[in-house]
């Protein structure tokens, strides 16, 4: 039985988030926190120190790099590995967003069953 | 008046004939006179001589007696002649001894001259020796009157006159009927040559009076009528001549404004420059771009005037620029994306070409740089990429979700579903994930081919690249049965390696889809001049050869079953051609005999590779 991790998914729209949480909490079992912007986001990290944050880059306000250097700029929060959501797939982008410091970056539309997968390579939970 | 100063030829003449005539007619007379006079003075001494002879004789004796009556008497038989009109007999010391004096008026010199004849105006006198043998013994004196010898010379001066005038009158008369002979055709001639050079009518003639044999003013008419028709036909040559250079200069001249305006209305610019790429020619689309005038423009390179600058604002030097070199040899040269500076230092992208000039004989004079302001099509592109961006993100944000519900619906994870019901869900899912490529890859090809995504160039192993390719397709093909061949060969490219491998790929995996179990498909390449050529090659079906060209075209399927059974978005083979022609390469497809398709695309090698192909080049021709 894998550890029972507590995973934040930051997302401005409502069914992805719900899909997102479905997919992880079938398939692996982890408790799933949801935000539906940054600042939110932001605010629910910092108090409820979630295991690892999966970040959407295009949202309104605050988007996701900015929300991640506010993230980074907090000791509360600065330690929790953060991977991009994303619908962009440029490689330009791609490595632009590594250099901000993100652990990894997974594309939409992703696969629900291997979702989790994705997010233990990247962490290296296996 | 002289005579070279009479105006005409007629009066001249005349006065020719008449002063001629004249001195001939007044010289015949003189002639006449003078030996007249001359005659009449001998005749006239000659009887005065024998007179005064006789009378020397008759009077010796009474001289010699002293018998001054008897000389008297002897000398009063002179009374005969009436012209004697004095006469003296003298002695030997030169006294007067006897003298005859009939006339009052007239008597005898007291001193006498020496012996001779001596003309004294109205009188001729004699002074004669009188002889007895040897012995001179006296005088005579004897004068004559010359009245009568004077009257005759001026009846033959007065008839003199008389002949020379009416010599005169008759020369007059007869130089004017026949000086007409000579003076008629001069003036007519004269009159001709008047109308040949002050009214340029070359059509008149003169009228010689024999065509053959005349005289020398026939010659002269008839040279004349000659060098006239000699002009006349000149001139008609001339003036077809002149009317033909006329409207050929009309004709150029035609040309020539419809060259401008052709010119003048294209909206591209266009610049024509000589060999030093130095500008002679700028239509006026050109002018309002660059905001220069051909006058500006002379005495200096294309490169340095509107091509200087890079466009990351980095001096460009002339000998850095290939543009000069490939008007020199007279290459054609297509850039489709640089900056234009104008005068005043602002500057424009566009795309351009060069395209090298020859003349007649095939010699290159220079080049046309043909350039366009792609300002605004840029403009149009950016919103184009952020439009399609824009429009993929929105599509893929609901794409997530219902790929999402519907995975985890077919996944039974929440709870069983009807077999039928199942099946759906996997048509569903699917067709989101070919929905999804079709996507990726509309955007893909809208980035490569706007050049919005920079290709990262570097250097390019050719071999890693295909096997790369050919590695990423093994499990594909493994699924599909079908053979997988390489033959790589090693080159060094300049290009993108991602990008090549994802051409290699896409390629691979179409001849895959399309190949039958058990055939081969094969990935090769080679050096070709200055590119490296990629080939795959399989053993399907084949392309029909009227599809062949439009086979790169977007959501272009060979058959219209393709895209649902093959699951292929229609957009691999535009991405393709997009990738290779963002390299400078070029990508067909052609048969493969017996069975299959080809698909090839060039990828230029990298300088330092291509120096060593050409030394290969070379030292095989040696070689053969």
């Amino acid at each position: 039985m894998p550890r029972n991790h507590v995973l934040l998914v930051v997302d401005d729209e409502d069914d992805i988030r719900e899909v997102a949480g479905l997919s992880l909490d079938l398939t692996e079992g982890w408790t799933i926190l949801t935000a539906n912007g940054g600042a939110a986001g932001m605010e629910l990290a910092a108090s409820s120190h979630p295991d690892a944050i999966l970040l959407d880059v295009m949202m309104p306000d605050w988007d996701g790099p900015r929300t991640l250097r506010a993230l980074q700029g907090r000791d509360a929060t600065e330690s929790i590995p953060v991977i991009f959501l994303t619908a962009k797939v440029q490689e330009s982008d791609r490595q632009r967003f590594m250099q901000m410091g993100v652990r990894g970056i997974i594309a939409k539309p992703f696969d629900p069953l291997t979702l989790g997968q994705q997010i233990k390579n990247l962490l290296s939970w296996n | 008046m002289t005579l070279t100063s009479m105006r005409s030829i007629r009066r001249k003449l005349t006065v020719i004939i008449m002063l001629t005539s004249t001195i001939a007619v007044l010289l015949t007379c003189l002639g006449f006179v003078i030996s007249d006079v001359v005659s009449l003075r001998k005749d006239l001494a000659g009887d005065l001589s024998t007179l005064a002879e006789i009378v020397g004789v008759n009077v010796v004796e009474e001289l010699t007696f002293g018998d001054r009556q008897g000389a008297v008497g002897d000398m009063s038989a002179l009374k005969a002649k009436p012209s004697i009109v004095a006469a003296g007999v003298y002695t030997e010391r030169g006294e007067l001894f006897a003298q005859y004096e009939p006339n009052a008026s007239i008597s005898v010199p007291r001193v006498l001259p020496a012996d001779g004849f001596y003309n004294n105006g109205e009188l001729l006198e004699l002074v004669h020796a009188i002889r007895l043998g040897h012995r001179r013994i006296g005088t005579l004196y004897i004068a004559s009157d010359a009245r009568e010898r004077n009257l005759r010379l001026m009846q033959y001066g007065e008839i003199g006159a008389g002949i020379v005038l009416g010599s005169l009158l008759l020369a007059f008369v007869l130089s004017s009927i026949l000086q007409r002979d000579i003076s008629q055709p001069i003036v007519e001639l004269a009159h001709v040559t008047r109308l040949v050079s002050h009214h340029k009518n070359y059509t008149v003639r003169a009228s010689p009076r024999r065509l053959s044999g005349g005289d020398e003013i026939d010659d002269l008419m008839i040279g004349f009528n000659g060098m006239l028709t000699e002009i006349e036909q000149r001139d008609k040559r001339l003036l077809v001549a002149k009317d033909v250079a006329e409207r050929a200069a009309e004709v150029n001249a035609q040309l020539a404004r419809e060259s401008a305006l052709i010119l003048n209305s294209s909206s591209d610019g266009i610049i024509g420059v000589d060999l030093n790429s130095e500008p002679t020619f700028i239509n006026q689309s050109a002018e309002q771009m660059l905001g220069r005038t051909l006058a500006e423009l002379r005495g200096a390179s294309i490169h340095e005037l509107i091509h200087h600058t890079r466009a990351d604002g980095t001096p460009w030097p002339g000998s850095d620029c290939p543009l000069g070199a490939a008007v020199l040899r007279g290459e054609l040269f297509r850039v489709p994306s640089d900056i234009f500076w104008r005068a005043d230092g602002s500057s424009f992208p566009v795309e351009y070409s060069v395209t090298p000039m020859f003349d007649d004989e095939g010699r290159r004079h220079g080049a046309v740089f043909t350039f366009r302001d792609v300002t605004e099509r840029q403009a149009v592109d950016r919103l184009k990429g952020e439009f399609v961006s824009t429009v993929s993100h929105e599509l893929r944000t609901p794409l997530t979700s219902i790929r999402g519900a519907l995975g985890l619906l077919s996944s039974g994870l929440l709870g069983p579903i009807a077999e039928k019901g199942q099946r759906m869900l996997e048509i569903a899912v699917s067709n989101t994930d070919r929905l999804v490529r079709l996507i990726n890859d509309i955007l893909d090809l809208e980035r490569i081919g706007s050049g919005k995504t920079e290709l990262s160039r570097g250097h390019v192993d050719a071999r890693a690249a295909m096997v790369q390719a050919f590695e990423g397709v093994l499990s594909m093909a493994d699924e599909a049965g079908v053979q997988l061949a390489i033959e790589p060969a090693s080159a060094e490219l300049l290009g993108d390696t991602d990008r090549i491998v994802q051409t290699l790929t896409n390629l691979l995996g179409n001849a895959i889809k399309f190949s039958p179990p058990h055939t081969t498909v094969t990935v090769s390449g080679a050096v070709h001049g200055t590119d490296f050529v990629f080939c795959v090659s399989d053993q399907g079906r084949g392309i029909p050869e009227e599809k062949l060209g439009a086979i790169f075209e977007r959501f272009s399927q060979v058959d219209a079953s393709d895209s649902r059974d093959k699951g292929g978005s229609g957009l691999g083979l535009a991405i393709c051609q997009s990738i290779v022609e963002a390299h400078g390469g070029r990508i067909w497809a052609e048969p493969n005999h017996p069975a299959g398709s080809r698909f090839q695309f060039t990828i230029p090698l990298a300088l330092a590779a291509i120096g060593e192909a050409s030394t290969k080049g070379k030292e095989s021709q040696h070689a053969a």
